[in-house]
């Protein structure tokens, strides 16, 4: 097993934990209709960073060049 | 007047600035110490009163109290001290002698209580900080501190013509809220985002930070961006327009920076980023946002400061600055690798860290105005920050693959600094009261809710599960991303050429400059110009300004 996946594991478990912090904070406050969804803010923080590397990707395959463009 | 001078906190600075010219070995004991000095009169003897020296044209107000300048010159202070630390070892008495300039024009900003007097020192801290830049003595930091010396004259100037224009029509220089109606407004709102590394204009950041040495760009990360997000509070606070201009650095910061491989490049992206969370809590404009927005300048300025000083130790000891080259270096620079984790949790806003505490008023702000895309946004921004900063830097630099570098952590007083920004980011994180304490409104936030600490841990881990899911495709690679400044990088033959034209007209009225004997003289000026990059294209921008403003006939 690599670093990679050690960590991705490592993640998952935690993961697993922190919907326990609700029950302990008594979390119920809604700012807005959307994040009453269960689940709002894990999903729509990987959607994110998931669109985020794949507008980068889109972005470099124009804007990409060489280290040694500008010499 | 006497008594104006012993009481701005700046002046010590400047005055020690001089003397390390007169005293180049004792150049660290006279930065220090002049620091101190100002730290001294800014806690005890700066007291809320104005100075100003009234003529028959305008009255210039060269010291102006305020709670929001007392907070910002407190952390410029604090910041240019660990700084200073860090750069103890840096043999460079010009640095540190421009540096102490440097924070000095900037403290003058913050306390100037006039558009004439905040330009004066606006254009000298452009300056003194493209001589930080030069410091560093290489041939890139040499052409990049041109581009960045054109970028803020230029900004400059369109800060100028939106100042007379005020002066002209309201025969009032005196600093105050203005409002987007009028063009000259929007001329000193250009000039002021300019600075900030506003579209289109944010490649300077990138462009010319990184090129400094590893100490000056720790001090150049802190002071002109936090200039003009504190002067955009004085002046624009609740214009919306900024919370579009923010969005867009949010996203402009995180995509760069998820492309770059160079690691100082990445850190100074993720100050657009971090400086477009600012803008966007000036454009929300309420005590709240207002707030969040000097409290997230405080901790960013720290923070920001500590990353870079983790990335200078890096460079420091082993001369190597992509992410291509470093990796795995956890094992041999342990503290190094602490410190800039704990700068890296900070800036992604992990709770009991100052990030946290700062950004989360910001987050509240735009809900408790009901503004949903806004939200969403920063939401976005929060999670692509722990993607591009957060995890990439420490990743790539201090694990990832090992790239069995032999070297250690860097010497004490380097690792000094770096305890004392980390030591300064965790106990605002664990008691944000005695940051709250100093915000310009009173505070009644508590940032610890469940709310608060749940949703932000769950942005966080799943964006580190993005991150390390995507690994494969975010793999650094030996290249640059091109940006709005390939529109005038590589530019300048077309300047020589515009300038030989120019003084080609000039010599066909040979006769009348023969005559009074003036050609000589010109033709010196000529080679002079066609040397002088900076120089010749601030001559042609001022030209081209100068024609199109009497073309509007705004004179």
């Amino acid at each position: 097993m690599n670093d990679r996946n050690k960590i991705i594991y490592t993640l998952i478990l935690l993961i697993n934990v922190t919907p326990y912090l609700y029950v302990f904070y008594n979390f119920k406050k809604v700012n807005f209709n959307i994040d009453s969804i269960l689940g709002f803010y894990p999903i729509f923080g990987f959607l994110a960073c998931i669109s985020l590397i794949i507008i980068a990707k889109t972005i470099a395959v124009i804007l990409k060049k060489g280290d040694t463009y500008y010499d | 007047m006497i008594s104006s001078l012993i009481s701005h906190p700046a002046f010590p600075l400047a005055i020690g600035s001089l003397f390390i010219f007169l005293f180049k070995e004792k150049a660290n004991l006279i930065s220090i110490g002049s620091i101190l000095i100002s730290l001294f009169i800014l806690l005890f003897i700066t007291n809320n009163v104005d100075y100003v020296y009234k003529s028959s044209l305008a009255s210039i107000n060269y010291f102006s109290y305020s709670k929001l300048a007392y907070l910002f010159c407190l952390v410029f202070l604090i910041m240019g001290l660990i700084g200073k630390l860090f750069s103890i070892y840096r043999d460079s008495y010009k640095e540190k002698a421009m540096v102490l300039m440097y924070i000095s024009s900037a403290i003058f900003v913050l306390f100037s209580g006039d558009f004439l007097t905040l330009y004066v020192f606006w254009e000298i801290m452009a300056i003194a900080s493209t001589m930080v830049i030069w410091s560093s003595n290489s041939d890139k930091s040499l052409s990049a501190g041109n581009r960045y010396l054109i970028m803020h004259l230029l900004g400059g100037l369109i800060l100028l013509l939106g100042i007379i224009g005020l002066y002209i029509d309201t025969n009032n220089l005196q600093i105050r809220l203005l409002n987007l109606d009028t063009w000259y407004n929007w001329m000193i709102l250009i000039g002021f985002l300019l600075n900030a590394g506003a579209p289109p204009f944010s490649q300077w950041i990138p462009d010319a930070y990184p090129e400094g040495s590893y100490s000056s760009t720790v001090f150049l990360s802190a002071y002109t961006t936090k200039t003009s997000v504190f002067i955009l509070i004085v002046t624009f606070a609740g214009s919306h327009v900024l919370m579009l201009i923010g969005i867009y650095m949010i996203m402009y910061g995180i995509i760069y920076a998820l492309l770059e491989n160079d690691i100082r490049r990445i850190l100074s992206y993720s100050i657009v980023n971090q400086v477009g969370f600012m803008i966007v809590g000036i454009g929300i404009g309420t005590e709240l946002s207002i707030n969040g927005t000097a409290a997230h300048a405080f901790s960013h300025i720290i923070y920001k400061g500590l990353l870079l000083m983790s990335a200078g130790s890096v460079i420091y000891m082993i001369n190597k600055r992509k992410c291509t080259d470093v990796g795995g270096l956890y094992k041999t620079m342990p503290l190094t690798a602490i410190c800039g984790i704990i700068g890296a949790l900070a800036i992604s806003a992990f709770p009991l860290t100052s990030g946290f505490i700062s950004k989360s008023m910001i987050v509240d702000a735009s809900i408790h105005e009901g503004m949903q895309l806004v939200w969403l946004m920063l939401l976005v921004g929060s999670a692509g920050v722990f993607l591009h900063a957060g995890i990439k830097f420490p990743w790539f630099v201090f694990f990832h693959r090992d790239k069995k570098i032999i070297t250690t952590d860097p010497p004490i007083y380097m690792k000094y600094a770096m305890i004392a920004a980390s030591a300064i980011c965790i106990i605002i994180g664990v008691w944000p009261q005695l940051l709250y304490g100093l915000l310009p409104y009173p505070v009644d936030f508590i940032p610890y809710t469940g709310n608060h600490v749940v949703s932000q841990l769950h942005l966080l881990f799943f964006s580190a599960l993005a991150f390390f899911i995507s690994l494969k495709y975010l793999e650094r690679t030996l290249t640059l991303t091109l940006d709005v400044d390939w529109l005038y990088r590589g530019k300048i033959k077309y300047i020589k050429l515009l300038i030989k034209y120019l003084f080609g007209m000039i010599n066909k009225t040979e006769n009348i400059f023969s005559f009074i004997g003036l050609r000589n003289k010109f033709t010196i000026l000529e080679d002079y110009l066609l040397r002088q990059t900076t120089i010749s294209t601030m001559l042609i921008l001022i030209l081209i300004i100068f024609t199109v403003s009497l073309v509007m006939n705004i004179s």
